[in-house]
């Protein structure tokens, strides 16, 4: 009963990762700088998941194996003026298409608060065993 | 001895084996769950059907045979295999699917041990030889 | 071994009595409350078979009928419980009578 609360905590966490991963891939929607400065557009990631815990993959649960970068090609605008434009005048922006992070967004959202309605679940079943020896 | 014929008559052998039916049940919904959006993950369920249907079995054995010779706690061994592919389609359960699954499964759990409680008040009340 | 029922039948014999038994019938003055008793007992056994039979039909997904099966456990507990009242008055009145110096 209680490695059901050991379950729902790695989906918790797993689900939350993802959550960060997609905010920040809104975020950076634009980006085509690197933190250092350097030219470098920012290129979309994703969470691979995994089922298994984090520390025990033999355990029942959900965990992220890693974050990985999409390979699709960047989408290029005609500017000129920009100055990290290309020699035809192109801007490389990120391949982030930000209705569909919001999507995503929306899918782990529900999958975070059916992980909580099962934690809930369980601690009820476990509440009522309690109550066999009260 | 008449004690375990005490502890076991009647409906407490069912209700006990209820109750580890649904929590194990519930772990592997637990893992249905967190596992939704996991690619290439196939769900597992205990088959409910299965379990009454074995449970029927050994009631009626019991009631031809006597309690003594009637053992209920080795039906774990016999339903307790987690099934993958439950569903003939292969496609997996949704989660809507999924939580009303659990919600009728935690119902199950809660309403065996109250009225397990409630046999072993009983037996209780009937030691104490008074009503409160 | 002394029966207390007996003893009860022959004190009943002197007082008159109000039918005050568990089944609540007007009982004429041929039943004893040594029969009532015993009826009630049986009562009470076949009412706490149905409320097993109930549960245990319940638990092989024989039945949907769940209040159904509270009503006959909620039946069989009050009745079993009442029965058990009844028990401790006896014995009560069986103590005192006991306790009479001759």
């Amino acid at each position: 009963m209680f490695d059901s609360l050991d379950i729902g905590a790695s989906g918790l966490a797993a689900q939350r990762t993802r959550m960060d991963t997609i905010a920040n891939n809104i975020l950076n929607a634009r980006t085509t700088r690197n933190a250092a400065g350097g030219k470098e557009t920012y290129r979309r990631k994703f969470v691979v998941l995994a089922p298994g815990q984090a520390n025990d993959p033999s355990k029942p649960g959900v965990h992220v194996q890693e974050i990985d970068s999409d390979q699709t090609a960047f989408r290029k605008e005609y500017d000129p003026g920009h100055p990290d434009a290309d020699a035809q005048g192109y801007v490389s922006y990120p391949n982030v298409d930000t209705a569909i992070e919001t999507v995503d967004a929306m899918e782990a959202s529900r999958a975070y608060e059916a992980t909580v309605t099962m934690m809930d679940v369980t601690k009820s079943m476990i509440n009522a065993s309690l109550r066999l020896i009260a | 001895m008449f004690i375990d014929r005490m502890l076991n008559e009647g409906s407490t052998p069912l209700l006990e084996q209820m109750v580890r039916f649904t929590a194990a049940r519930h772990e592997l919904i637990a893992a249905d769950v967190v596992n939704i959006s996991t690619p290439g993950y196939k769900q597992k369920d205990l088959d409910l059907g299965a379990f009454q249907h074995i449970l029927a079995e050994r009631a009626e054995q019991r009631d031809s045979s006597g309690p003594e010779n009637v053992d209920f706690s080795d039906i774990d061994q016999e339903v307790d295999e987690p099934r993958g592919m439950l569903f003939h389609d292969g496609a997996n359960r949704s989660m809507d699917q999924l939580m009303s699954d659990q919600a009728k499964n935690a119902l199950m759990h809660n309403v065996a041990i109250e009225l397990l409680r409630q046999q072993f008040q009983t037996l209780e009340l009937a030691l104490k030889e008074r009503v409160s | 071994m002394i029966d207390p029922t007996s003893n009860l039948a022959v004190t009943r014999a002197s007082i008159p009595t109000a039918p005050s038994t568990p089944s609540g019938a007007g009982e004429t003055g041929g039943t004893s409350f040594a029969d009532t008793l015993k009826k009630s007992i049986d009562e009470v056994s076949r009412l706490q078979q149905d409320a097993s039979s109930a549960v245990e039909d319940l638990a092989e997904g024989k039945t949907d009928n769940m209040s159904g099966v509270m009503t006959a456990v909620e039946k069989s507990d009050l009745a079993f419980k009442t029965l058990l009242a009844i028990r401790a008055k006896l014995m009560d009145a069986y103590d005192e009578i006991k306790g009479i110096s001759v």
